[in-house]
């Protein structure tokens, strides 16, 4: 039997600095070398190589900054010694210099291979260069980032002095994979794939349809899986640990808008497809996706891009050299004028962070993020009236619509390694507050109440206001050993969170617009401590056992300001005429028109995987998991158990990953079902989701990345069958196809300008969405889409151009059945009808970037 | 493995692509007509009040046509707009009916709907938006006599549904019951049918039924040479209440019929 083909990276966390050190008493000037480019190190397939093995080279660079020698000081082995050596010798260097001329010198590189992995296939992502296992900042020393500096004796073939330095990087451990549904994305060249925000990182794992009907600023509405998540409902959002779901906003429980992330800022997302892991906690229905940020490219960049719809961005990033790659800010202002009616949207970013050491084996990271911004939505038109000729395909009905988010954020965390024990700490605090005006109905939902005065229908225009405060922490403790002759952990944890949250939703009436209706206004205190055991068991080599037990408590404190909307037999003489919220029972009574309510949940989620192989390079896993949503706080009632939108989900996998020709494969096949006891499904009429009846979801999953030098390509589909379990009717809106290719070429050009090659990349990201179904039995369009990019890179510059919907295609991006009346019609209609939001024509954009101060 | 792996995936695409949400979006032909047995002016019929009438004109104007599938719960609910539940099909297309002719009239417009069973209809009698504060169309146009004994009654008659029929109420705590969409919304008409794509509802406006209960003799003389007499377009006077109740009556005027295929050829 083969060992598995084993792709280990040990990326750079401190990238090479300038610093400059004093190596005699004549006081000459000698800069070290700088690392220009890296590979990672990789192991072959049948390698072996010890739990945790060391590898230290003694590396020669010469005055041209090539590595002309390569020396084991410590070996780990020989196949780790083979695979560091042959990893070394493609980096390059600026060399070291002496008083500003090129010199030789001689430096010292440790790799440290990660623990073996028995899964390493299941484990690793198909986009990521590496395991998810191994961490994602490795012992791989630099030279050049500031470290103590040690005299060494020259090289025979140095003619000049060389210097040795040793540089300690830390970094951060990751969870173990959890199965063939554990993703860890990695963008690598795929980042040219265009992308219009940190959300669309997420197509690279198979099965995600992202839509938005919202406009610019409204969080996207995410499929997995055969899940509408809404605007992530159902799936947990973290970003550098600190949670985005927000607990007990009014438009949906778990809403979660990734606006504030700049992409460029996204080092990996790791997405596990299913509630496998017992570190997922609440919202973690469909899955999870946590992004984890970093910047690779060190120095400063500037990037401005103009296009269409009036489109201009200006970014700003910035990663010291010498420091650890989630060290890092950056900063964004955007405007556009959107493709179509009442689409323009402004906004701006801000994001940093700084990662150091506490002493040799721990470090710390302390971060913030700052996002704003104001922006219009077109919503969504009826079909009947666009092909009527009505309303145009990219008009609005309401241009009052659209909205305003801000999200102000700082977070902080350790992590130290003491013995066989690893700790980590963090703390996180969220300042939230979002606006929202949606009109799906038009003029439909204004009954007229007996006591109000008489009025026509005054317009359903929904104006939703959200003010979060969220405060909270997580920790963990992991305990190594050795057992069985394998590695084992052991690993606890736990997670606290609490969400202070003001909200509110009224109707405002079309002339004047003022609001007429209050029918919502809360302020919540939302409690979530939930803590978990999670084993890492290796039985054999090819056995493995990961899973565990997670609990959570729920607590809510609802004060509803609007509890009282009506009374049977009002007062005569204090009639409630058009006032929202009542302060008197029948026959006017005096009470306050407040209600407070509050009760808890809790809840025990096992979870668990199996893992065989790898066999031939395939490995095989099982899973299965429980997973809850804590439930809206609009739907609690007085210390009545509140029911969880609780969920049992299964899969089996197969994975199949080795190195072919210099190509690295990851292929994936997954079947999974997944059943929801009491799901969410979306109601147009209230804006929201509203509880339904049980679901179950089949289905399979099939991915493929493929990196070659030149190359990179990822491609993913997803079959799911979504149905209610009382009718067996399919659940609408979901897609039952997801086809999404993304592929990257690049490459050196037979272009030389000043003794520089010109570098160029293309890139094109194709999506496919089969018709989805709608209810009363229809079906939607289809989407197919092209995003393409070509980019020119000649030394610190690039030049790129980016078209969006390359061919143009005319498509609906979110399609619905429901009633609504635009008064499009001579009398009311009251009958289901298809609306839908409009996908974006083609768009061709401009990028220029300049980097300077950093390795490139 | 591979064979398992294999029957799974062929599972899974041969349900990924099919199946439904239920129900069936549906469109179909709409017609009103008056009995079957109308052959133009000339009409006659005896009332309950005894009169014999003959009506050489009568145009009902209808501004819409709607279908719930919800039978609402006797005096449960106030009377907005709107019925509470959910609705299947709709005709938002306006109507003058010569209901004086048995042949099928055609709306202009198709009606829309889903494939749910219908079990109470609506025939909205307005010219304008059914919530408007005012409309001066003319809903109801009829002339004719009516004779009892020896007593002849030339009438004719022009109702609107307008600020002329809005309810004045003195309870503060009920100032937007009984709204003026509801006077012109015939309600609660008894259905049973499930509308079905490419087929056709025939709705008949039997005259009978508007004059079952007006006593012609508290008439308003309007002439004496020759004599006639005049609905007035008001909510008050035993006769102008009793037409207007007549036309809104859910019961004995209206009768809903759902054809699965489409009545081309037999319509005017």
């Amino acid at each position: 039997m083969r060992s598995p083909s084993r792709r280990f990276v040990f990326a750079l966390a401190v990238i090479a600095s300038t610093s400059t050190i004093a190596v005699d008493a004549s006081a000459q000037t000698v800069t070290a070398p700088e690392v220009k480019t890296r590979t990672d190190a990789r192991l072959p397939p049948g390698a072996r190589v010890r739990d945790g093995a060391e590898v230290e080279l003694l590396v020669l660079v010469d005055e041209t900054g090539h590595v002309a020698d390569v020396a084991v000081k410590q070996s780990g082995g020989a196949d780790a010694d083979a695979a560091a050596t042959e990893a070394v010798r493609a980096w390059t260097f600026e060399p070291a210099r002496r008083d500003g001329k090129a010199v030789a010198s001689r430096i010292r590189v440790p790799f440290a291979f990660p623990k073996a992995e028995p899964a390493p296939a299941v484990g690793a992502a198909t986009l990521n260069a590496a395991s998810p296992e191994a961490p994602q900042v490795a012992q791989a020393n630099a030279p050049g980032t500031g470290g103590t500096a040690t005299p060494a004796s020259p090289p025979p073939a140095a003619a000049s002095p060389a210097e040795e330095e040793t540089i300690t990087v830390v970094g951060q451990h990751q969870a173990p994979s959890r199965g063939a549904s554990d993703f860890n994305l990695r963008l690598g060249e795929l980042a040219r794939v265009p992308r219009g925000n940190a959300a669309d990182i997420l197509k690279l794992a198979p099965g995600i349809l992202l839509t938005n009907k919202g406009g610019d600023g409204h969080a996207e509405q995410v499929f997995l899986r055969g899940f509408d998540a809404r605007e992530g409902q159902d799936i947990e959002f973290t970003v550098g640990g600190v949670p985005v779901n927000e607990a007990g906003n009014l438009h949906g429980n778990g809403y979660a808008d990734l606006h504030f992330i700049l992409p460029e800022l996204v080092d990996s997302v790791r997405v596990i497809e299913g509630p496998f892991d017992p570190r997922q906690g609440n919202f973690a229905v469909a899955g999870s996706a946590a992004y984890d940020l970093g910047l690779a490219k060190r120095g400063i960049t500037a990037k401005g891009t103009i296009g269409s719809f009036s489109t201009r961005r200006l970014l700003l990033t910035w990663g010291p050299k010498g420091m650890s790659n989630r060290t890092f800010g950056g900063a964004e202002l955007f405007s556009t004028e959107g493709f179509g009616v009442n689409r323009a949207s402004e906004r701006g970013t801000a994001m940093g962070q700084y990662e150091g050491r506490l002493g040799s084996s721990g470090s710390y990271r302390v971060g913030a993020t700052a996002f704003a911004t104001h922006y219009g939505s077109a919503g969504v038109v009826r079909a009947d009236d666009v092909e009527a000729g009505r309303i145009g395909f990219f008009d609005t009905y309401d241009r009052r619509q659209g909205g305003d988010s801000s999200r102000y954020s700082t977070y902080g965390d350790i992590e130290v390694r003491s013995g066989d024990m690893r700790y980590k700490q963090g703390a996180f605090l969220v300042f939230r507050n979002m606006r929202l005006r949606e009109n799906f109905t038009g003029y439909l939902l204004d009954t007229q109440e007996v006591v109000q005065s008489p009025h026509p229908q005054r317009g359903d225009l929904l104006d939703l206001s959200v003010d979060t405060i969220t405060y909270g922490a997580r920790g963990s403790a992991t305990y190594k050993t050795r057992a069985l002759g394998q590695g084992q952990n052991v690993e606890v944890g736990y997670f606290a969170r609490g969400d202070s949250t003001a909200s509110s939703q009224y109707r405002r009436q079309s002339r004047p617009d003022v609001p007429y209706l209050l029918e919502t206004d809360l302020d919540s205190r939302l409690g979530n401590i939930g803590l978990y055991g999670d084993l890492d068991l290796r039985v054999t080599k090819w056995l493995g056992l990961r899973g565990g037990l997670r609990g959570d408590v729920f607590t809510y404190d609802v004060k509803n300001n609007c509890a009282v909307k009506s009374v049977r037999q009002p007062s005569r003489e204090n009639a409630p005429g058009d006032a929202s919220c009542l302060s008197q029972q029948d026959l006017g009574r005096y009470r306050e028109p407040t209600e407070r309510i509050s009760t808890s949940s809790s809840v025990l989620l096992p979870r668990g995987s199996v893992l065989f192989g790898p066999f031939d390079s395939f490995t095989i896993s099982a899973s299965a998991g429980k997973g809850a949503r804590s439930i809206d706080p609009v739907f609690i009632d007085q210390d009545k158990v509140q029911p969880f939108a609780g969920l049992t989900a299964y899969e089996l996998g197969v994975a199949y990953g080795r190195r072919l020709a210099d190509v690295d494969l990851m292929a994936r096949s997954v079947f999974f079902q997944t059943e929801v006891e009491r799901d969410l499904i979306f109601s147009e009429t209230v804006g929201r989701n509203v509880l339904a009846q049980g679901t179950t979801r089949t289905g399979w999953v099939g991915a493929l990345r493929a990196t070659g030098g030149i190359f990179d390509e990822s491609a993913n589909v997803t079959l799911v069958r979504s149905t209610f379990d009382d009718t067996g009717l399919l659940i609408p809106y979901v897609p039952d196809v997801v086809v999404r290719s993304d592929t990257a070429i690049h490459g050196e050009l037979p272009l030389t300008i000043e003794g520089h090659k010109v570098e160029g990349a293309l890139a094109a990201g194709v999506t496919y969405v089969g018709r989805r179904a709608l209810p009363y039995g229809q079906r939607s369009g289809t989407i197919f889409t092209v995003d393409a990019s070509a980019t020119l890179t000649w030394r610190s510059i690039e030049v790129g151009i980016v078209s969006t919907n390359l061919f143009d295609q005319q498509y609906r991006l979110s399609e619905f059945n429901f009633v609504s009346d635009f008064r499009s019609a001579g009398q009311p209609t009251l009958v289901p009808a298809r609306h839908f939001s409009a996908g974006a024509p083609r768009g061709v954009f401009l990028t220029l970037a300049w980097t300077f101060g950093g390795d490139a | 493995m591979r064979r398992l792996a294999s029957a799974l995936l062929a599972g899974v695409l041969a349900t990924a692509c099919i199946g439904t949400t239920g129900s069936e979006v549906v469109s179909f032909e709409a017609y009103a007509a008056g009995p079957e047995d109308a052959r133009g002016a000339g009409y006659t019929f005896t009332t309950g009040t005894g009169y014999t009438v003959t009506l050489d004109r009568m145009r009902l104007r209808i501004g819409g046509i709607y279908l719930n599938r919800s039978q609402p719960i006797s005096g449960g609910q106030e009377r907005a707009c709107y019925l509470s539940g959910v609705y299947v099909g709709q005709l938002a297309s306006e109507l003058v009916v010569d209901v004086l002719d048995g042949r099928l009239q055609k709306f202009p417009a198709a009606a829309t709907g889903t494939r749910d069973l219908a079990r109470v209809g609506e025939v909205w009698l307005t010219g304008a938006r059914v919530d408007a504060e005012d409309d001066p169309s003319v809903i109801l146009d009829v002339a004719g006599t009516a004779r009892r004994g020896a007593d002849e009654v030339p009438f004719d008659g022009r109702l609107t549904i307008g600020k002329n029929r809005a309810t004045k109420q003195t309870d503060p705590t009920r100032v937007g019951a009984d709204p003026l969409c509801s006077k012109r919304i015939v309600s609660q008409i008894p259905v049973d049918l499930t509308p079905q794509d490419g087929g056709s509802l025939v709705v008949r406006v039997d005259p009978r039924g508007v004059f079952a209960n007006v006593e012609f003799a508290e008439l308003e003389r309007v002439s004496t040479t020759p004599p006639m007499y005049r609905f007035a377009d008001a909510d008050e006077g035993q006769p102008n209440v009793a037409i207007f109740s007549g036309m809104r009556s859910s019961t004995g005027v209206y009768t809903f019929h759902f054809n699965t295929s489409s009545n081309r050829g037999s319509s005017m």
